[in-house]
């Protein structure tokens, strides 16, 4: 038969566009979606009824029909299964399913895929109204849509745009005024942005922009990306959020872990299959301490170098155990003392005598901070931090005096008969005996 | 208020808001098990295993009044499933890697079985030429047992951690994780007879195999985390040979809504209709050949956790508890786990609810 014939293809719902299987479907989920009484959930049969119904028994108006696409929520006109669809809309109809079916690349069928494109509620994506115009006309030359395009002012007037501002608020529209503009590609927009979401992008920078949360790789249950984000980030979220292809977004009350409630509850019981988690952590921490010890140890030789500094604090970053806060201070206790004997060996005129104490003291105040790491085992990082920045500190400072001992040595090579050996030396026993005390007293 | 001598009606309406009959002495952790006797026992006997490690046994009267009968702990280990013998005479209870076998006359354990992980599933089968113990367990198999022996007669693989299984002789199901279900032939000896993946796109969380009207076996349910129930026909007579519908599903405004797992269904042992309970703490009768919701509870402030249909299909039971489905942060020691019971012959009649 060379002649195409129009078959009659699956029944569809004129008002949100899903196809069935059966007629008899079609009208039990026309009376369940769009003739639906949201008042007292009543069941109607048709349109005009439901908005008779409400009038009569609620004293309210229904404008719209509900679930619908905006351009099919007119509830004057009467529309029972597939009876009563204006002519225009079922070619319409027709047309997009054979036009949609030679470019379905998709995994889904393609009926469905056209079904998908224009949405009763569009999903809670959002994408800034700026960038609707240039995938809006991309969109729509392609599905044909454009004839659509006049009818909708006059349906949108009125009421606005049925569904957008429930959704468009949260995410407050940042460009009013071209909201204002784009009312009537708005709602179109909407389309081509789950179009967009729903089949491979054909604007994959803008659909990028558009899905701020990437999809999830720890649940591949889940069928769409969403704003609202189930990715296991930092703390486990506590269900999985699904937007289905009708637009709802459901969220399934269930841990987002591929394991079953029961196994999840067992965790937390001593049973025999749970014991592993204990020996990973304990190793971990006794990698940490061999890093920094060579980082302590390069604090000792390399006084001068910045470099040193730097790889410090990388180093001490990386790490995160306690041991490496003892070892440290350990370390840094025999660096004082090295530094202090250096700098009592040469301590000569007031200036040298306060950049010995202002040494000390932050060596002192190290040590003393190192102490207090040990024995506060819990609060690493942050007095690591400080430590660092200490560190950093007293190595400018005994750059500093390495430097000024230098010059001086050259100074008082001059004057070094004058001085008497005697007095050097109790001041460098009166230093210690000072130091001593303030670490006892730690 | 309770009542010791046992007819309880709940004054506040916030726990029983179907005022159902409600069972006393409850478990103190959420109810993992909850089986009726069999029709070879003439009283209705209920068993109720618990995470609280104990499995206890109520004794049901006609006028809704439960007397607690017998309770047995299981050392230190949650229950996890429970069955009776074809006979009612005796309770296995299934605890961490073993299954007990419970004599309630003389109130003896001893132990029938063991897996190398917990088992979660044991059902016991009356067959035609033998009588044995089905074990599911997540260490991937499924194993029978002849209960005088340490040895299983026969240990058959699952392609993953078992998570449910239903047994109607000659018919058992299993459904695992990865989404998998396996179906077994039970006569003259287990064999797999079908493995059928993706029925539903979630986690399955609960199965039980359904009869025609001659009461044969001739398919089972399943149901997921992401409230939905495929109802599949092995032996399909049109080329259609699935039914689905969604469930346990609360709208939160026009565009979301929050999804419930099916913890438990039964089908109903005369009319061949449907219950489902869910973690949204509802119950929900299903004409399921005539995709016909008969009746749907009111909300729990718990969720339900199993439910039981006993033998003449008179009297419903679910129990309400903690499912774990929001995690540990969410489990609150001061709701008790409750136990009802339900009137149900008429509202599970398709004809007439």
């Amino acid at each position: 038969m060379g002649r195409k014939k129009k078959k009659a293809s699956k029944p569809w719902c004129w008002y949100c566009n899903r196809e069935f299987d059966d007629e008899k479907i079609l009208v039990q989920h026309q009376k369940a979606k769009h003739f639906k009484c949201h008042i007292c959930h009543k069941k109607l049969y048709t349109g005009p009824g439901l908005s008779i119904h409400c009038m009569q028994v609620h004293k309210e108006t229904v404008d719209k029909v509900p679930n619908s696409l905006p351009n099919r929520s007119n509830i004057e006109i009467e529309i029972f299964g597939m009876d009563g669809i204006p002519a225009e809309d079922l070619r319409e109809h027709e047309r997009q399913k054979n036009g949609g079916k030679s470019d379905s690349d998709d995994e889904e069928p393609a009926a469905k895929k056209k079904v998908e494109i224009p949405l009763t509620a569009p999903p809670p994506m959002m994408m800034p109204p700026n960038m609707m115009p240039p995938h809006m006309m991309g969109q729509y030359a392609q599905y044909g849509m454009m004839p659509h395009m006049a009818p909708m002012p006059p349906f949108l007037g009125p009421g606005g745009i049925p569904m957008m501002p429930t959704h468009m608020m949260p995410p407050r529209p940042l460009f009013p005024a071209a909201m204002a503009a784009a009312t009537t590609s708005a709602a179109a927009a909407a389309h081509a942005v789950a179009a967009v979401a729903q089949q491979k992008p054909t604007f994959p920078a803008y659909s990028n922009a558009t899905i701020s949360a990437p999809p999830t790789t720890n649940n591949p249950n889940i069928t769409a990306p969403t704003t609202s984000s189930a990715s296991a980030s930092g703390e486990a979220p506590k269900s999985q959020v699904v937007t289905s292809t009708s637009g709802v977004t459901s969220k399934i009350m269930h841990p987002p872990e591929d394991l079953s409630l029961e196994e999840l509850k067992a965790r937390r019981l001593p049973l025999k299959i749970n014991s592993n988690n204990l020996a990973a952590s304990s190793s971990n921490r006794s990698n940490n301490s061999t890093p920094n010890t060579s980082a302590v140890t390069a604090y000792s030789t390399g006084l001068t170098s910045a470099t040193s500094t730097s790889s410090i604090t990388t180093n001490a970053a990386n790490a995160a155990a306690t041991a490496a806060a003892i070892s440290k201070a350990q370390e840094v206790a025999t660096m004082a003392a090295v530094v202090q004997a250096q700098a009592q060996a040469q301590a000569q005129a007031h200036a040298q005598a306060q950049v010995q104490a202002q040494v000390q003291a932050q060596v002192q105040a190290q040590v003393a901070q190192a102490q207090a790491h040990a024995v506060a085992v819990q609060q690493q990082q942050q007095h690591q931090q400080q430590q660092q920045q200490q560190q950093q500190k007293q190595f400018e400072d005994l750059n500093r005096v390495v430097m000024l001992q230098r010059i001086q040595q050259a100074q008082a090579a001059a004057a070094a008969v004058s001085r008497p050996g005697a007095t050097a030396a109790a001041a460098a026993v009166g230093m210690v005996k000072h130091l001593s005390q303030n670490t006892a007293s730690m | 208020m309770y009542n010791i001598s046992g007819q309880l009606r709940l004054k506040t309406k916030s726990t029983n808001p179907m005022n159902d009959f409600e069972v006393v002495a409850p478990p103190d952790d959420a109810v993992s098990a909850l089986k009726f006797s069999p029709a070879a026992v003439q009283q209705n006997y209920l068993i109720a295993g618990s995470w609280d490690s104990s499995v206890r046994c109520w004794e049901v009267e006609q006028t809704g009044k439960t007397l607690p009968r017998a309770i047995k702990t299981v050392g230190g280990c949650p229950v996890l499933d429970a069955c009776w013998s074809d006979d009612g005479t005796k309770v296995f209870i299934a605890a961490e890697n073993q299954v007990k076998i419970w004599d309630l006359l003389s109130d003896q354990t001893m132990q029938v079985a063991a897996h190398q992980a917990p088992v979660k599933t044991c059902h016991w089968i009356k067959g035609s030429k033998y009588a044995c113990l089905m074990t599911g367990s997540w260490d991937k198999t499924i194993k029978f047992w002849d209960t005088r022996s340490s040895n299983p007669m026969l240990s058959l693989n699952l392609p993953e951690r078992c998570y449910c299984a239903d047994v109607d002789y000659p018919i058992a199901v299993v459904g695992t994780a990865g989404k998998n279900v396996v179906v077994y032939s039970l006569e003259n000896t287990p064999t797999e007879f079908k493995r059928q993946e993706g029925l539903l796109k979630y986690q399955h969380r609960a199965i039980a195999v359904c009869r025609d009207k001659k009461q044969n076996p001739t398919g089972y349910a399943v149901g997921s985390i992401e409230g939905r129930v495929v109802l599949k026909y092995l032996n399909p007579l049109n080329p259609k040979d699935r039914l689905t519908f969604k469930c346990h599903r609360s709208a939160v405004s026009a565009a979301s809504q929050d999804v419930y797992a099916i913890n438990d269904m039964a089908f109903h042992p005369i009319h061949g209709t449907l219950v489902t309970v869910g973690s949204d703490g509802t119950f929900c009768f299903w004409d399921a050949d005539a995709c016909k919701r008969l009746k749907c509870s009111e909300k729990m402030n718990q969720s339900i956790t199993k439910c039981s249909l006993n033998a003449n299909g008179h009297i419903f039971a679910y129990a309400l508890g903690y499912d774990w489905s929001k995690g540990y942060e969410y489990f609150s020691p001061t709701k008790k786990p409750q136990i009802f019971l339900r009137r149900c012959y008429e509202e599970l009649n398709p004809r007439t609810a």
